[in-house]
């Protein structure tokens, strides 16, 4: 679907929310400040996604939407390879950046984007009562555009064009930059701005 | 590597439900469950290189490059308009992964992309001489027609392999 200004400007805010939640529990974690960044709205062709996520080493902690919408889309908690070394080892009380990646560091990957994906989507749901749940989490370390292109292709047959709705959440004394990224399927997205736009109204 | 072949300026990249027909050298980037087909006539030294990202396209009819039953019906045509033989047609094939182990509702989709390519290359009666699918890796591939029909293979860890 096509989202007019408004309507982009309403889900750049529910984003606004739902990623401050998840900067909040960031935060706790490492016990250091999180910053966020204006949330990012793309409709991008499946053919030029590539552009988006390429070869890139990353871990990627994906979530089904289920809920109210049984199969709504993915949200996923994406941070480069080496931005989830230095989180890893700053939850660990490692140093050592050099080091293979190994069962300890899944585990805190799950954890961390389960603990903020959860925290996203509570926000979300609190704000516009439209409960979306997280299937349990999956996780990847691997090339992004083969672990996202992989979450398209399980959106079905219909879909030539995604929208990426995506928060950067930086954290500058550790050296962490993450994102989390939102790709609703069309009827989540459809009730997403039906929500939105009439609490707007309301105000 | 010993081989120096390398993508450059000159490749093709081939996004999703993409495909080139030629003899420059393609590349597909990071294939997860989608697959890297590649068809090449020694004859003529064309080939062409689609990337598919499902098996059916339930009579869908505006991108072919997307699905494997109509991207390679797709591939003959056009390598039959520029030259190539069918007769002497190789397939190669790389991705088919699956790159998170569980959904509620993960059907595995690299593996039923790998199966309905084999089954409609079978139909066709061209051989698949060489494949590198499945596994839990993203891997990215270039296809070189003008060197044998070449192609390399990179994946995530750093690792490079050849079809």
């Amino acid at each position: 679907m096509k989202l007019s200004t408004v309507q982009a400007d309403a889900i750049q805010e529910l984003g606004n929310i739902g990623a401050a939640h998840a900067a909040t529990t960031l935060s706790q974690m490492l016990g250091s400040a999180v910053e966020m960044s204006v949330p990012a709205i793309k409709a991008i062709d499946i053919s030029e996604l590539g552009s988006y996520m390429g070869e890139e080493a990353a871990a990627m902690v994906a979530f089904e939407l289920q809920g109210e919408i049984a199969h709504g889309g993915y949200i996923v908690f994406y941070i480069s390879r080496e931005s989830a070394i230095r989180l890893t080892n700053t939850m660990l009380g490692l140093t050592d950046m050099n080091r293979p990646m190994n069962e300890m560091d899944e585990s805190a990957l799950l954890e961390v984007g389960n603990i903020m994906v959860s925290a996203f989507l509570d926000a979300t749901a609190e704000l516009l009562g439209f409960i979306m749940l997280p299937s349990p989490p999956a996780l990847t370390i691997d090339m992004a555009h083969a672990a996202m292109s992989s979450l398209v292709a399980q959106m079905g047959e219909e879909i030539d064009e995604v929208l990426l709705f995506s928060t950067e959440l930086v954290c500058e004394e550790h050296k962490i930059d993450s994102d989390i990224i939102m790709m609703p399927e069309n009827t989540t997205l459809a009730r997403i701005v039906e929500l939105m736009e009439n609490m707007m109204k309301g105000i | 590597m010993a081989d120096a072949l390398k993508p450059d300026e000159q490749t093709a990249m081939i996004g999703i439900g993409e495909y080139r027909v030629g003899s420059f050298p393609m590349m597909t980037i990071g294939l997860g469950s989608c697959i890297g087909l590649t068809l090449y006539d020694e004859s003529s030294k064309i080939g062409a290189m689609v990337h598919i990202m499902l098996p059916d396209s339930a009579g869908r009819q505006d991108r072919p490059g997307k699905y494997a039953d109509t991207a390679i019906p797709l591939l003959l045509k056009e390598l039959g308009i520029k030259g190539a033989k069918t007769k002497s047609l190789i397939a190669k094939m790389a991705g088919g992964a699956c790159m998170f182990e569980y959904f509620g509702t993960n059907l595995n989709i690299g593996e039923r992309n790998a199966e309905r390519v084999r089954a409609i290359l079978k139909e066709q009666g061209i051989p698949l001489k060489k494949e590198d699918v499945g596994g839990k890796v993203g891997r990215s591939v270039t296809f070189f027609p003008a060197n044998g029909g070449k192609i390399t293979i990179r994946r995530a860890d750093g690792t490079t392999g050849e079809l």
